[in-house]
């Protein structure tokens, strides 16, 4: 194994089981899968009350678009809070507890802390995202699914889950403190969902405001639509985000 | 300044012209000193003199603002990697993760240092052994005293055998004990062939360790000589006329 990927794993094993000891990690996947769990039923409900209906329209939508879909929309929403708190403490709390330093120590790059830390909280959110989208999956043998539309979806949430945690990173590293980066990556990652909201109440539909904006890129995969425009904009933002990272944690190398 | 010992063993880390800002003031200047294998040097110095940021700058921690950093050689500044597998470093207050235990700290150090498999497992054995840590082996870390904490920093420095091994004040909260164990630990070490470098504010320690002391003043070297047991009075001479020297001309 070369130097630098061993690197990289090492930083992310270390995250990663500093994530699983700490109790903010389960106390979110639990409060958050509960909450999701509830939703589900209440979906569920909500579709086997109106299939009779629905029998009636061959190409009315389906267990993916009234329960699946929707699923993991909430689980979209939980995301806002759930990764600015958990990658809060990526960079700050290292940099507060003075143990940045010690990586910096054993010789590893900024740019490896920056790529070991994100592939661990990549790793829990991942997980996360798999859990919730193990409730709708159960129901597999019973019900009629859209897989296209459906890993279409997965995908995007997949890769809203990365963007908001580079986003998330990125903020750490800036921040003096958790709290700071997980108020600042929230912010941030509101602005980004919705810079195009005034824009849209003027009828505007096109334009560098909307492909500025997260949801212009989301929701088509939410859709079951998948464009590579799309992707290289969930991309280019999660490597604009690393690399902000990377570039302020070298700098705390070189100021001290 | 008096000037350093000759000395026939590899030099394992040459310091050239160091020089370091902190804060908007000169914390290091113009620093040159050599440290040969098996060598113990002891440097003294009041607060602020530029101790931590002299052994900061070595461990790889923080970039000189000019100067030079050999290691066994080897230009330090353009291979910072060579911390990996050469450097063990005890900072000052010895930092932790808290939600880490003792084993977990020295695996996760292990392969940050290349160690990994049967290889870090000996190693960790190895070291909690000689380190005395099996009581607290699956103790937190967060939980640990100041002292158990120095001691834990100390076994994670020591763990993959580096070359050169910085110590920021390591005697930091040890009872008197453990400062016995901890000044058998460093010659054992240097009888190995480790070179070490610490810093510390107790010319007991300098005198009880060290082959040689190097006295920073206001980030410059006012000292760098041999030392030895007996040469407590001496030495406490010489720092003092150093240090109040500063003093008065400050006032």
């Amino acid at each position: 194994m070369s130097h630098a990927y061993a690197n990289t794993v090492a930083i992310a094993r270390l995250e990663w089981r500093r994530l699983l000891v700490r109790p903010l990690a389960w106390v979110l996947a639990a409060l958050t899968l509960a909450w999701l769990a509830w939703n589900f039923t209440l979906l569920l409900g909500s579709f086997l009350a109106g299939q009779i209906q629905r029998a009636a329209q061959p190409d009315g939508p389906g267990f993916t678009d009234l329960v699946g879909v929707p699923l993991l929309g909430q689980l979209a929403q939980l995301a806002f809070l759930v990764v600015p708190l958990l990658t809060m403490s990526t960079l700050a709390g290292e940099r507060r507890n003075g143990t940045l330093a010690l990586l910096f120590a054993a010789g590893v790059p900024a740019w490896r802390i920056v790529l070991g830390k994100y592939l661990a909280v990549s790793g829990w959110l991942l997980l996360w995202l798999a859990l919730a989208l193990a409730m709708p999956l159960a129901l597999a043998h019973a019900t009629h699914f859209d897989w296209g539309k459906l890993a279409a979806a997965t995908l995007g949430l997949a890769l809203m889950l990365a963007a908001l945690a580079a986003i998330g990173v990125a903020c750490s590293s800036f921040a003096a403190h958790p709290a700071l980066a997980a108020a600042a990556a929230l912010v941030i990652a509101l602005a980004l969902w919705s810079v195009n909201l005034g824009a849209q109440m003027a009828g505007v539909n096109g334009g560098a405001v909307n492909w500025l904006a997260m949801s212009t890129h989301l929701q088509p995969l939410l859709r079951g639509l998948v464009s590579s425009a799309d992707l290289v904009w969930f991309a280019l933002l999660i490597v604009l985000a690393l690399a902000l990272a990377a570039r302020r944690l070298g700098a705390d190398k070189e100021r001290g | 300044m008096t000037s350093p010992p000759a000395d026939s063993s590899p030099t394992v880390l040459r310091l050239h012209r160091l020089s370091r800002r902190r804060a908007g003031r000169v914390a290091v200047q113009e620093l040159s000193l050599d440290l040969q294998r098996g060598q113990v040097l002891g440097l003294l110095g009041l607060n602020g003199a530029g101790k931590s940021t002299t052994l900061s700058m070595i461990a790889g921690a923080l970039r000189p603002d000019s100067g030079g950093i050999e290691l066994n050689g080897e230009d330090f500044l353009e291979q910072p990697e060579l911390a990996r597998t050469q450097i063990g470093w005890l900072p000052e207050r010895a930092p932790v993760w808290a939600e880490l235990s003792v084993e977990e700290h020295l695996d996760a150090h292990g392969r940050l240092r290349g160690l990994n498999g049967a290889t870090l497992r000996q190693a960790r054995i190895a070291i909690i052994e000689r380190l005395e840590l099996q009581p607290l082996a699956r103790r937190l870390a967060g939980v640990l005293s100041q002292g158990q904490r120095q001691r834990l920093g100390l076994a994670c420095a020591l763990l993959h055998r580096p070359a050169l091994l910085v110590l920021d004040e390591p005697a930091n909260a040890l009872d008197p004990v453990q400062v016995a164990a901890l000044r058998a630990l460093i010659r054992e070490q240097a009888a190995a062939g480790t070179a070490v470098i610490l810093s510390t504010h107790l010319l007991a320690e300098v005198t009880a360790v060290c082959d040689r002391v190097a006295i920073l003043h206001e980030g410059t070297l006012r000292h760098d000589g041999p030392v030895s047991a007996g040469d407590h009075a001496a030495l406490e001479k010489t720092f003092f006329a150093i240090a109040m020297n500063g003093v008065a001309r400050a006032a």
